[in-house]
């Protein structure tokens, strides 16, 4: 009976073995193209990395681009999960839903076809009169600085945020409340020990993976961008199909650094919190 | 007061940007001082051309391929990982979900050119492989959590029925997972359906999906025809929500049956 319980256990856990495979042996091949492609290991590519220009220009502005949106998006939904939980689940979950539905190019396609300078907004102004010409509206987007990358990322990543943290707001157990009352606990005492323990592991999840993906997706900047600076993901595939071999190496090395940095931080997250977790679950788990 | 700022913010930032598209798709380009001209040319350009018809058709297909991959993969290991106990599984669950936290085209590059070795680069059945990369991961937690919700108790009072494991599966598992899975398909097609750079590096131009034409077209196209093609990628996860419901009512039906002339 034990064994076939283990060998069930075996079978259930297959597909997901097959998985990691895939995964997991896709980025051991960036990897490996990224050192050298199996002819003697180097590190020289990554150190190439940073000898050019355009990538070091490119690193700060993508970083910025990145730690901005998230960090608005991260914010801005959770505030509004905070305080309006209820209703969202009530009968605006539908409206929450309508952005997901969309890929992040159409977003920024709307956002270009809202606020580019031939734009509805800015042809609305012209018509009314309050502006001369469209040129003297700012440029918004498909703009150096990146505001029409960011705007597009924060309105795409709210109803993620939103919709990532509100199950945890959902279940957290309304005795918490009672409990915090009962001991004389006010709104700050209730933030710090309960609400903030609670919701932490997915604030931090869903942190990470907007990171990653904006730091990392091209759909938007290939699409928002300016010729420079350009986000990593538009150096890295640009140089992948670079006729220089180089520069190929040199895009397996910009992705697998980010690979790396993200997945150290993915990895101690988790493990420092899997440990509060397992005291959490083996608490509260049932009542 | 606090409801009606949250239903208008909603309302403006969530559901007016379609409907502006929407009326964008059926107005001529706007021009100063005259109220919009209605016109289906839009709509017209878009589903005359049929490279735009072919691409759906595939982006569907593909789409619908990944969402049936993932719950192949994905069911048995939500079960594993919510109702089982092992050695190392909250490692297991960390690794599963870690592709979410990594750049995605890095592991499309690095399975290029594997993927021309096994002769499936250029080929549907490659992008939707490379498609299982960053839906995987979004399948297994929002199954995972379905499996959380059916209380370990019901499945033991089906092991003491006597029912097997597949029996238990359709009778009490999947039942209660329906909300899940719905989620999963949608999640594992909208993901898939919105793929330009992993479709681009193993399609290499010879799978046109409909991101892939997308950006030619913003090149050529006016706004007009490029709303009407915005909006219609809403008829990707919407047709294929319906098609997952429909093989689940044929599905049921044909069980059902069954288990009546057994009786």
């Amino acid at each position: 009976m034990k064994w076939q319980r283990t060998n069930g256990l075996f079978l259930l856990l297959l597909p997901a073995y097959a998985f990691l495979l895939l995964a997991g042996g896709s980025f051991i091949l960036a990897f490996i193209e990224s050192t050298g492609n199996g002819e003697g290991f180097t590190w020289s590519y990554y150190l190439s990395l940073f000898d050019r220009r355009e990538l070091t220009d490119g690193l700060t502005y993508s970083i910025w681009i990145t730690v901005s949106s998230t960090v608005v998006s991260l914010i801005t939904g959770w505030l509004i999960v905070r305080s309006f939980y209820r209703l969202i689940d009530g009968n605006a979950k539908w409206l929450v839903w309508i952005p997901m539905l969309f890929p992040h190019f159409v977003w920024g396609y709307f956002v270009l076809l809202l606020l580019g300078q031939s734009g509805l907004i800015s042809t609305a102004l012209v018509q009314s009169g309050l502006l001369e010409d469209r040129t003297l509206f700012p440029v918004l987007v498909q703009d150096r600085s990146g505001i029409g990358i960011f705007i597009t990322y924060v309105w795409k990543e709210i109803p993620f945020v939103i919709l990532m943290l509100l199950p945890v707001y959902l279940q957290l157990p309304r005795q918490f409340r009672e409990v915090n009352t009962v001991l004389g606990g006010g709104q700050r005492h209730w933030f710090k020990t309960v609400e903030w323990p609670w919701i932490k592991p997915v604030m931090f999840e869903t942190g990470l993976i907007i990171t990653a993906f904006i730091f990392t997706a091209y759909e938007v900047p290939g699409l928002l961008g300016v010729s420079y600076p350009q986000m990593t993901p538009v150096i890295a595939y640009d140089w992948f199909y670079s006729a220089s071999g180089e520069e190929r190496s040199m895009a397996f090395a910009l992705l697998m650094l980010a690979a790396f940095i993200l997945g150290a931080c993915a990895l101690t997250g988790f493990a420092l919190m899997n440990k509060r977790r397992m005291l959490l679950s083996k608490s509260s788990h049932r009542y | 007061m606090k409801k009606n700022i949250f239903y208008m913010s909603s309302v403006i930032f969530f559901l007016i940007p379609v409907l502006l598209l929407i009326l964008k798709s059926i107005t001529a380009p706007w021009r100063s001082g005259n109220l919009p001209d209605w016109t289906l040319r839009g709509w017209e350009t878009v589903f005359q051309d049929s490279r735009v018809i072919e691409s759906m058709a595939i982006t569907l297909g593909i789409a619908l391929a990944v969402a049936l991959i993932n719950l192949i993969v994905g069911i048995p290991v939500a079960k594993a990982l919510s109702h089982r106990s092992f050695k190392l599984k909250n490692t297991l669950e960390v690794l599963l979900l870690l592709p979410l936290f990594l750049p995605v085209i890095a592991a499309a590059m690095g399975l290029h050119i594997t993927m021309i070795r096994l002769g499936l680069a250029n080929t549907w059945i490659g992008v939707t492989i490379v498609h299982l990369v960053p839906t995987i991961p979004y399948t297994i937690k929002v199954l995972k959590a379905g499996y959380d919700r059916i209380p370990q108790d019901m499945l033991n009072q089906g092991r003491m029925l006597k029912a097997g494991v597949w029996h238990a599966f359709r009778t009490i598992e999947l039942p209660l997972l329906i909300p899940s899975i719905r989620s999963a398909i949608f999640l594992a097609v909208t993901i898939s359906a919105g793929q330009y750079v992993l479709t681009a590096i193993i399609g290499g131009g010879s799978v046109i999906t409909m991101p892939i034409i997308y950006y030619p077209f913003l090149q050529s196209a006016d706004d007009t025809v490029m709303s009407a093609f915005s909006v219609a990628f809403v008829l990707i996860p919407a047709a294929a929500v319906l098609i997952a419901e429909a093989a689940a009512m044929a599905l049921a039906g044909r069980l059902f049956i069954k288990r009546r002339s057994i009786q």
